[in-house]
């Protein structure tokens, strides 16, 4: 009887997507996504690799203004192509295509492009009716600044700072943590790449598990950063469980460099790479500013979640080695800061006139109690170490400063999803959106 | 910038084969012959991880579709925890027999992304036929580690991992992005009506 329901059950799982229908995917458009071209279109295509339903608003035109510059949809025989005319496009100015169809399941596809007339075309996230970012882009990127201070942080620190040879559950924690934050750096990622998309397709929910994502992935900064990081971290992802798996620590050098310099992703798709003011200088400073955060919030929470929980005889000796290099970090995390902030935010009130400026107050009010705390651990806790005794409350003090050190990250991931105020470099310079 | 998906299936197919061919020696001449010398007993669980780096390769290619790049993003992380607790079981890191669970769930999760992910129905196409087909493979093979879990002793559960991803490659082989399956094809694929 049991087998026999077992059995029904079955059968029923594999028949029902019998029932399901077809789900269409884009092949090909005209003009191509961001193309140039040398004459405004007479009409804009899309080919499906099946028949879809075009609703009448399959695809819209849109000048740059707004205006809606579409005419009526119409079909091909076999419903593969969908076209609309163009009237009143004109040279020297770029256009965006919203495109919406049903595939034959009931699926909703949809997608966003540019073209340009005689003119180069903008990112898609740049396209007429894109949204700015949202507090779902903030936390993403919070995510995987943590997620990043756990894969080079606490896997730095453990290179840089611990002896050679620690006490094996000491090497365990690091390890999980190191994976844990390659994980979730390549979730978080994920997640952030799908929501900025979302923001410029202006679409939620189900209609975002079928929306094109490919005109980001290949033609913005941001996608391109996407791509790249996110095999470098799947390898990093590899080769540290491979570290772990085979007992071969030396493995976790490799893992450690690849991250430091897939981190300069960031700074080549965010404002120190794409606003007009930019320079190699503003890229170096910020990857310096990313990687010693990511080092400094790295080591605050390997002392209190991996060395102070788990090893008495090792706090002396990681404490004051730590405090060794956390001058360094610190010194060079607000030079580079100082720099990056004087580039975006060249006059003083822009501090307080604008919310970029204020969102960069609310970071240095941050830095500054972090800084506070780890002066603290500095010149108080530091000495008593030193002098061989056991100072009561430091693990929970530890505790709070990784706490605070997070809050940081928070703010930074406002700041850089943030647009800076536009910087006067002469008559034919315009601010950028960051991370184009 | 998009390989031909029949390209990538293809590959994946080879590697499967030969995957399912190691388990499957294995399973036939014993463990302990088989791993009378080291290097092979490292095999299996290292194709896994280097199933999962070139599954990154690929999910950076699917982003023609949400669904596409998250799917292609859970088989890798599944690829890497199954090849990374089989390599430490293998190297004595772990002793446990219940490890072989994660094992299991990462076919399960693997099996249910696939369904999830492909959009078709099961006559739609050739491909789309085989992704039903490999969906359910991948949960029903599931049992094979979870049955090593629980009873160990027992050969079966190899031989039926292995034949597994033998199977598993024969129909990745025969993958086609649009072709007919049965000799039927959907008019919305091209099918004559």
């Amino acid at each position: 009887m049991r087998r026999g329901v077992f059995a029904a059950v079955i059968l029923v799982a594999l028949v029902l997507p019998v029932a399901a229908s077809a789900h269409a995917t884009l092949k090909e458009v005209h003009p191509g996504e961001q193309d140039r071209v040398d004459a405004p279109p007479s009409e804009v295509s899309l080919r499906f690799d099946q028949s879809v339903e075009a609703p009448p608003n399959a695809i819209v035109v849109l000048a740059p203004d707004g205006r809606t510059l579409s005419g009526p949809v119409s079909q091909s025989r076999r419903g593969t192509v969908v076209r609309v005319p163009v009237h009143g496009a004109v040279g020297g100015q770029a256009y965006t295509v919203r495109w919406r169809v049903v595939s034959a399941d009931g699926h909703v596809a949809t997608g966003v492009f540019t073209f340009g007339v005689d003119v180069a075309a903008p990112p898609p996230t740049e396209a007429v009716g894109a949204s700015g970012m949202t507090w779902r882009d903030d936390v993403a990127r919070w995510a995987l600044f943590a997620s990043l201070a756990l894969m080079i942080g606490v896997v730095g620190i453990r290179l840089l700072v611990l002896p050679r040879a620690v006490d094996p559950l000491v090497e365990r924690r690091v390890y999980l943590l190191g994976t844990l934050g390659a994980v979730l750096a390549l979730n978080a990622g994920i997640a952030g790449f799908v929501i900025r998309s979302a923001n410029a397709l202006q679409v939620s929910g189900a209609d975002l598990l079928y929306a094109d994502l490919s005109p980001f992935a290949e033609s913005t900064r941001f996608g391109t950063a996407f791509l790249v990081t996110t095999f470098g971290f799947g390898l990093c992802l590899t080769i540290l469980v491979v570290a772990w798996a085979l007992d071969l620590p030396m493995l976790r050098w490799p893992a450690f460099v690849l991250g430091l310099v897939l981190v300069w992703g960031y700074p080549l798709s965010g404002h120190q790479a794409t606003e007009p003011n930019s320079t190699v200088l503003t890229e170096l400073a910020d990857w310096v500013h990313l990687v010693c955060a990511m080092l400094w919030v790295g080591g605050v929470l390997t002392l209190a979640v991996v060395v102070w929980p788990l090893s008495g005889d090792l706090r002396r000796v990681a404490f004051l080695r730590f405090s060794r290099i956390a001058v360094a970090l610190i010194a060079l995390l607000l030079a580079a800061g100082t720099f990056v902030s004087i580039e975006r935010l060249p006059e003083l009130d822009d501090l307080w006139d604008t919310s970029y400026g204020r969102t960069l107050l609310v970071k240095i009010a941050l830095v500054l109690v972090a800084l506070a705390w780890g002066g603290f651990h500095h010149t108080v806790v530091r000495p008593r170490l030193e002098r061989g005794e056991s100072p009561p409350g430091v693990g929970r003090s530890l505790l709070g400063e990784s706490v605070v050190a997070l809050a940081v990250l928070f703010a930074a991931a406002v700041l850089v999803n943030g647009a800076p105020p536009p910087v006067d470099t002469g008559p034919t310079s315009a601010a950028s959106t960051p991370g184009r | 910038m998009l390989p031909r998906a029949e390209t990538a299936h293809w590959l994946f197919a080879a590697g499967f084969l030969f995957f399912g061919l190691v388990v499957l020696a294995e399973a036939i001449v014993g463990q302990a012959v088989f791993r009378t010398r080291t290097w092979r007993a490292y095999l299996w669980p290292s194709l896994a991880l280097l199933a999962g780096a070139w599954l990154w390769l690929i999910a950076i290619f699917s982003t023609f579709s949400t669904l596409h790049l998250v799917a292609h993003s859970i088989w890798a992380q599944a690829a890497t925890a199954a090849g990374a607790v089989e390599l430490a079981r293998v190297r004595g890191r772990l002793h446990s027999q219940y490890w072989s669970l994660v094992t299991a769930g990462a076919l399960l999760i693997s099996g249910g992304s696939f369904l999830v992910h492909e959009q078709n129905g099961w006559l739609f196409a050739r491909s789309a036929f085989l992704h039903h087909l490999i969906g359910w493979t991948l949960v029903v093979a599931s049992v094979f580690p979870l049955g090593a879990a629980l009873r160990p002793r027992r050969a079966v559960w190899l031989y039926g991992f292995a034949l597994t991803w033998v199977a598993m490659a024969a129909m990745l082989f025969a993958d086609r992005d649009v072709a007919s399956i049965f000799g039927h094809l959907s008019e919305l694929a091209g099918g004559k009506p």
